[in-house]
């Protein structure tokens, strides 16, 4: 039973972080129809940008007490955020602006020229090998009633639910989540209403770039490493995870990354840890052969 | 009374397909006019490229003096003309109260949005009451009703109506024909595209006739009324 619990939260955590990256792919999908396959690599960005602040700094990471821990941590993801967030935009500007509203297939083919460019750059002046990135929350390990939980597990959780609390406040409260909500809807409308596509169009891109990067940071250092290749299997779970749900709600991306990773945890600690990637595309078969539209229903294209 | 809007020489092609060619019309201000044509006459594309949603060809759209062809549409709606779609085209995901927000996007004084909030709930009592509803579980007519009401919360000078009698009950489409004239009367000037020439001729003051993209006539609403061509064609004798 306490190993059942331990695989439910280890998944949380892996999950919640599935559903970020997620959420930053179904945003862009629903409001301007593309699908940015460089999201992925703009996560990885998010990993490298840690990497390049916490051993730029060379703060020595043993000796930090739990509040220089926390705001060192604050710092990197913030840094990790605006570098992501401006990348987005420049993605947005040079690559999305000009594609979308054509066919599907063209912003497709595009972004992924920006992810093989991201790629290949990180490769390029990272080497190919994984950059080993230092922790710096305080290593503790928690125990709740059996189960084992590390201070860097609890963090990642928190920046992934405070993302997810902070967007869906964004979209359903704000002026401008209203608006990018119309414009996800009827374009031609919104715009008649007096709303500036390209605006939101930006807004959209780097909101969900800048999630990608938090997401990014968070991974890299829960696993205390970057490469330039990490984007590509996160990535496409995080979109199997987008197509499950449906672009119709975004509680439902979320619902769907969280109960991904928690499958996978449940199928590494129960069954076999090779099978945990084939669990994210066994479910995607199952679900798109009885629900095409995803489980919670779509927008039409 | 003064020149609103005045188009002049508009071509819309899509393609190989001229939608709109040569067509010239004008709006004065304080008036209703209506655009009379049948299915694929051009009439949408007309009020869409006024509206700044396609781009003509050629031709010029002039409105209080300044050039507007050019322009994007969230640019149009700022500068004082508000648009309600053929099919409604409310936004179904979003509640009534968040249509009507929309509707006045470019208003950013949150006091000033609930002052129209407050007269056009005034002016709709059905949608106060449906005010937390989402906009796709309103009837056709609610629906319509909301498009005109969000179109409105921009305090617009010009308003664009699309088909505004397609798809709705007897009933209905009185009560809104009622309802033009009275916005009419609050100042606002109407351009309505519309396939229902009987209802349309009852509360305009002057129509154009749109056959294949071009202009074939137009005339004071009595005018129509009274002409032969206009009874056979577009009024069923």
């Amino acid at each position: 039973m306490e190993q059942f619990f331990q695989q439910l939260v280890n998944g949380l955590m892996l999950g919640s972080t599935y559903a970020v990256v997620a959420l930053g792919f179904g945003l862009v999908f629903s409001v301007m129809r593309v699908v940015n396959l460089a999201h992925p690599e703009i996560f990885m960005v998010g990993a490298y940008v840690a990497f390049m602040v916490i051993t730029g700094l060379n703060v020595n990471t043993q000796g930090l007490a739990v509040i220089g821990g926390v705001g060192l941590f604050l710092l990197v993801l913030l840094a990790g955020m605006a570098v992501t967030g401006m990348l987005g935009l420049l993605v947005e500007r040079l690559v999305v602006r000009p594609t979308r509203g054509t066919y599907l297939l063209i912003p497709f083919i595009a972004t992924a020229g920006v992810s093989i460019f991201l790629q290949n750059g990180a490769q390029r002046i990272f080497g190919p090998d994984p950059v080993r990135i230092p922790s710096i929350i305080p290593a503790h390990t928690f125990n709740l009633g059996g189960v084992r939980v590390t201070s860097m597990q609890v963090t990642t959780l928190l920046t992934a639910l405070a993302i997810m609390i902070a967007l869906r406040y964004y979209v359903r409260h704000t002026r401008w989540g209203r608006a990018t909500r119309a414009v996800a809807e009827k374009p031609d409308v919104a715009a008649a209403c007096g709303v500036n596509i390209n605006l939101v169009s930006q807004l959209t891109v780097s909101i969900a770039s800048l999630m990608a990067g938090a997401a990014g940071v968070t991974l890299g250092l829960l696993y205390t490493s970057a490469a330039p290749f990490m984007g590509l299997l996160f990535g496409l779970k995080s979109f199997v995870c987008m197509l499950v749900a449906g672009n119709r709600h975004i509680e439902a991306i979320m619902a769907v990354g969280l109960i991904l990773g928690i499958v996978e945890a449940l199928v590494t600690g129960y069954v076999s840890s090779n099978l945990r990637d084939a669990v994210a595309f066994g479910l995607l078969l199952v679900v798109l052969f009885f629900r095409p539209h995803g489980l919670f229903g779509s927008y039409e294209i | 009374m003064s020149v609103l809007l005045q188009v002049s020489g508009l071509e819309v092609t899509y393609g190989p397909v001229r939608a709109v060619h040569r067509l010239d019309l004008e709006v004065h201000t304080g008036e209703i006019r209506a655009i009379l044509g049948a299915n694929g006459a051009g009439k949408s594309s007309t009020i869409k490229a006024i509206m700044g949603l396609v781009k003509p060809r050629g031709g010029k759209v002039v409105f209080e003096g300044q050039e507007t062809h050019r322009l994007p549409p969230h640019k149009v709606n700022r500068l004082g003309i508000a648009w309600v779609p053929e099919g409604r085209q409310i936004f179904s995901t979003l509640t009534v109260y968040e249509n009507l927000l929309m509707g006045a996007f470019g208003e950013r004084h949150g006091q000033e949005v609930q002052e129209r909030l407050e007269e056009l709930m005034q002016l709709f009592p059905i949608l106060k009451q449906r005010r937390e509803q989402l906009g796709g579980s309103l009837s056709g007519g609610e629906q319509q009703m909301l498009a005109v009401g969000r179109a409105l919360m921009s305090r617009p000078r010009l308003l664009l109506m699309d088909e505004p009698s397609l798809g709705l009950a007897p009933k209905v489409v009185q009560f809104l024909f009622d309802l033009v004239r009275q916005i009419r009367d609050r100042g606002i000037s109407i351009l309505m595209a519309e396939q229902n020439a009987r209802q349309a001729l009852r509360v305009s003051d002057y129509a154009y006739l749109l056959e294949v993209g071009q202009i074939r006539g137009g005339g004071s609403a009595r005018e129509m009324e009274a002409s032969e061509e206009v009874r056979r064609v577009y009024l069923g004798g």
